[in-house]
């Protein structure tokens, strides 16, 4: 009996409250994250899936991968996708946050209605842009043309460079709506005394922004953009419904490089060592996420 | 502070992980064979299965499948529920996997060890499996001497039978006859008459001539005839054959008689732009035939021959059976010898539009005058893909190859060269 009380503890009964979660974590997070850690380390192919030893060969499948061009493609692809959309997403929808701050008429539904790309599904939205960019039907060209700024219809989806300009104008539309929610959500926090006190004391507005808004807003930013980071750097279902990675390769990303290899051309632990390096990076971002948002708590 | 640099770690962790198991853990399968059947029909097939069922102890057989025409899985339903109503040892149920997950669903079924008893798969494919060695060694169980070679091929390996071909394909040229009159052009039968043809037929919102080049396995499908055509082999790229293939389909997009925007199009997409009158000549397959007649009734089209470089070529397609080892083979055995008997072939491939691998049965299925003949035609010159384990990476450097001269982002060369390498890296 005393036993069981001693169990039943404060500090241990919280420990039983965290277990079914951790129990969870470990057995749907934690397993598959270590099996492909493994799997990566091997070399599973069509041939030693299901019967014939699988051979450790370490880091092979890494050193290997580092010298395949369309893996180096889609790293850099990856990183520049992500950075080009956060900084264009981010500028436009702490503008339009911003800008809804203001009290004026339909304010608030307008800015309702503009969370519509962020609700529509995505491949919906591949869909969508798909067809705007397509060559011949694309209202995109048929507007550009019509303004005479082109005389011949732009192959965007079948030209490389123009391909991903594409899929990150896409992306842009998407991510807008998160930044400025979550930025709206972020001003209405700072106190209105602190922008009467400011206008008494003569600043200007710009001066208001950077001194008053800016600092204050700081950790909403942050975090705005560490999710932004995450969200946009495992792309997978836009990049699939757009562009499935062409034309030659040009806008495969980490994600869906991953998929070809493993599930279309059978080399399954080369298609995890990919996932693994998309892992490790997201893995850092997370770390400096965790800092940015415990740092307030810890002083 | 190091406790919280810790939580801090693994609650990163946790933010990230959703990625890593995004990979395995898709079940969107679903089960549309038998609601695809028209009820009438379904509610006295499962009235006849109970009077030869009635004990519930029947072994299950199962398939998967990924024939996402409703007329496909009404038949093979069909086919199944007279079988479950003909004995009382087995119970066949049908599954249907999107394409587009088939191969993900069977290889992690493989590893999971989560598998159907019979599988109609994608022929190129069946090497990569039987690798695997998933699938149960048929030699000498099924006689199929009188199917086409090339089918038998596509399923054996190292001599030995792994699958039973279910029916078979191939591409060939439709083009539209009013069209080819109005531009006064004969029907093209090389290279040369061909890029002529296209070039006469190209106007205004038209262009000549379009085939399905994605990159993936399906562009492939579409590119090989052009190459094979030449006297170029499959892994034999980069020479004067393989170049000129590449040359010639490069030739067709600059100067504007195939659209660019073919590396977007799908098999069915191409069909759509030729019935909707945006594209004269297409590269396609049989089974377009009864969407084509349904949907565009008075559009005016034939099929011919792929044209020919040096030599007449196609490619074959179309689906195998094959039984996965180690579960109910006997049961498998038994619905397929079913299945395979001349009468149900004859049924399947009437309603499917399918030609059958049984080259006795092909030559007599259709009509003179119908649409199919011109493709039993063509499967005397179609050659299989591989087959080879490795075929899908080999597929990869031939669709890739070509869709670097189609965008102009290599020279046939150069695009020849690079394939070449690659494959070396593969058949050694």
């Amino acid at each position: 009996m005393k036993k069981i009380k001693k169990i039943f503890r404060y500090d241990n009964v919280g420990i039983l409250f965290v277990l079914p979660a951790f129990l969870y974590m470990l057995i749907f997070v934690g397993y598959p994250i270590v099996r492909n850690i493994i799997l990566s380390f091997q070399d599973v192919n069509a041939g030693n899936l299901v019967r014939g030893t699988k051979n450790f060969i370490l880091f092979d499948n890494y050193l290997e991968l580092f010298q395949d061009n369309v893996f180096r493609t889609s790293l850099f692809n990856t990183l520049r996708y992500t950075v080009l959309c956060l900084v264009f997403q981010f500028v436009i929808g702490f503008a339009l946050a911003l800008f809804f701050s203001k009290r004026f008429s339909f304010a608030k539904p307008v800015r309702g209605i503009l969370l519509v790309p962020w609700m529509i599904p995505v491949t919906v939205t591949a869909l969508m842009f798909k067809l705007l960019f397509a060559t011949d039907i694309g209202v995109i060209n048929y507007i550009l043309r019509s303004l005479h700024l082109i005389s011949s219809n732009i192959e965007w989806l079948t030209t490389p460079g123009t391909a991903m300009f594409a899929l990150i104008c896409a992306n842009i539309w998407i991510g807008i709506p998160f930044n400025m929610i979550l930025i709206s959500t972020g001003l209405t926090t700072i106190p209105k005394e602190l922008y009467e006190s400011a206008s008494i004391d003569g600043a200007n507005k710009v001066q208001t922004f950077f001194s008053i808004t800016l600092p204050l807003l700081k950790p909403t930013i942050e975090s705005v953009l560490i999710l932004g980071f995450i969200y946009t750097f495992k792309v997978y279902d836009l990049v699939y419904v757009m562009t499935s990675g062409g034309p030659v390769n040009s806008t495969h990303m980490l994600s869906t490089y991953s998929y070809k290899l493993s599930f279309e051309m059978f080399k399954y632990s080369k298609g995890s060592a990919v996932a693994n390096v998309l892992l490790v990076i997201l893995l850092i971002v997370g770390v400096f996420y965790i800092k940015a948002t415990t740092a307030g708590e810890e002083e | 502070m190091k406790k919280k640099k810790i939580t801090a770690l693994l609650t990163a962790f946790a933010m990230t992980a959703a990625l890593a198991t995004g990979c395995g853990s898709s079940e969107d399968t679903q089960e549309p064979a038998s609601d695809a059947a028209p009820a009438g029909e379904e509610a006295s097939a499962e009235e006849s299965t109970e009077e030869a069922a009635p004990s519930g102890d029947a072994e299950a057989v199962t398939i998967w499948y990924y024939w996402e025409t409703e007329g496909h899985q009404v038949a093979l339903d069909q086919v199944i529920q007279e079988y479950n109503a003909s004995q009382d040892k087995y119970e066949v149920t049908a599954k249907y996997v999107p394409f587009a997950d088939f191969k993900k669903q069977l290889s992690i079924g493989a590893s999971a060890d989560e598998l159907p008893d019979i599988a109609i798969l994608d022929s190129p494919d069946h090497a990569s499996y039987v690798e695997m060695g998933i699938f149960e060694d048929l030699t000498g169980k099924f006689d199929v001497s009188s199917y086409y070679e090339g089918t038998v091929n596509s399923c054996t390996v190292d001599g030995k039978l792994y699958g039973v071909p279910f029916g078979v394909n191939c591409l060939a040229l439709y083009y539209n006859e009013d069209m080819l009159k109005e531009a006064g052009c004969e029907v093209p039968t090389t290279w040369d008459e061909l890029k002529d043809t296209a070039k006469k037929l190209t106007k205004d919102n038209v262009t000549g001539l379009a085939l399905c080049s994605v990159q993936n396995e399906e562009g492939t499908f579409n590119f090989v005839p052009w190459l094979w055509s030449t006297g170029a082999g499959s892994y034999d790229i980069n020479n004067e054959n393989g170049i000129r293939a590449l040359t010639f389909i490069q030739d067709l997009v600059n100067e504007g008689v195939m659209s660019k925007e073919c590396i977007n199009w799908t098999q069915g997409d191409v069909m759509n732009q030729f019935i909707a009158g945006n594209v004269a000549m297409m590269e396609n397959g049989p089974w377009q035939i009864p969407t084509m007649q349904a949907e565009a009734p008075d559009l005016n089209w034939k099929v011919t021959l792929l044209p020919k470089d040096s030599e007449y070529s196609s490619v074959l397609g179309g689906e195998n059976y094959a039984v996965i080892n180690g579960r109910n083979v006997d049961g498998a055995l038994d619905f397929l010898t079913y299945a395979t008997s001349e009468e149900k072939v004859k049924f399947m491939m009437d309603k499917f539009g399918y030609i059958s691998a049984d080259k006795t049965i092909a030559e007599s299925q259709f009509e003179a005058d119908s649409p199919y003949q011109p493709f039993v035609e063509e499967l005397n010159y179609a050659m299989p893909r591989g087959p080879l384990a490795e075929w899908p990476s080999v597929s990869d450097a031939i669709s890739l190859a070509f869709n670097q001269v189609i965008t102009g982002t290599a020279s046939p060369e150069d695009a020849a060269a690079e394939a070449q390498t690659t494959i070396d890296g593969i058949v050694k």
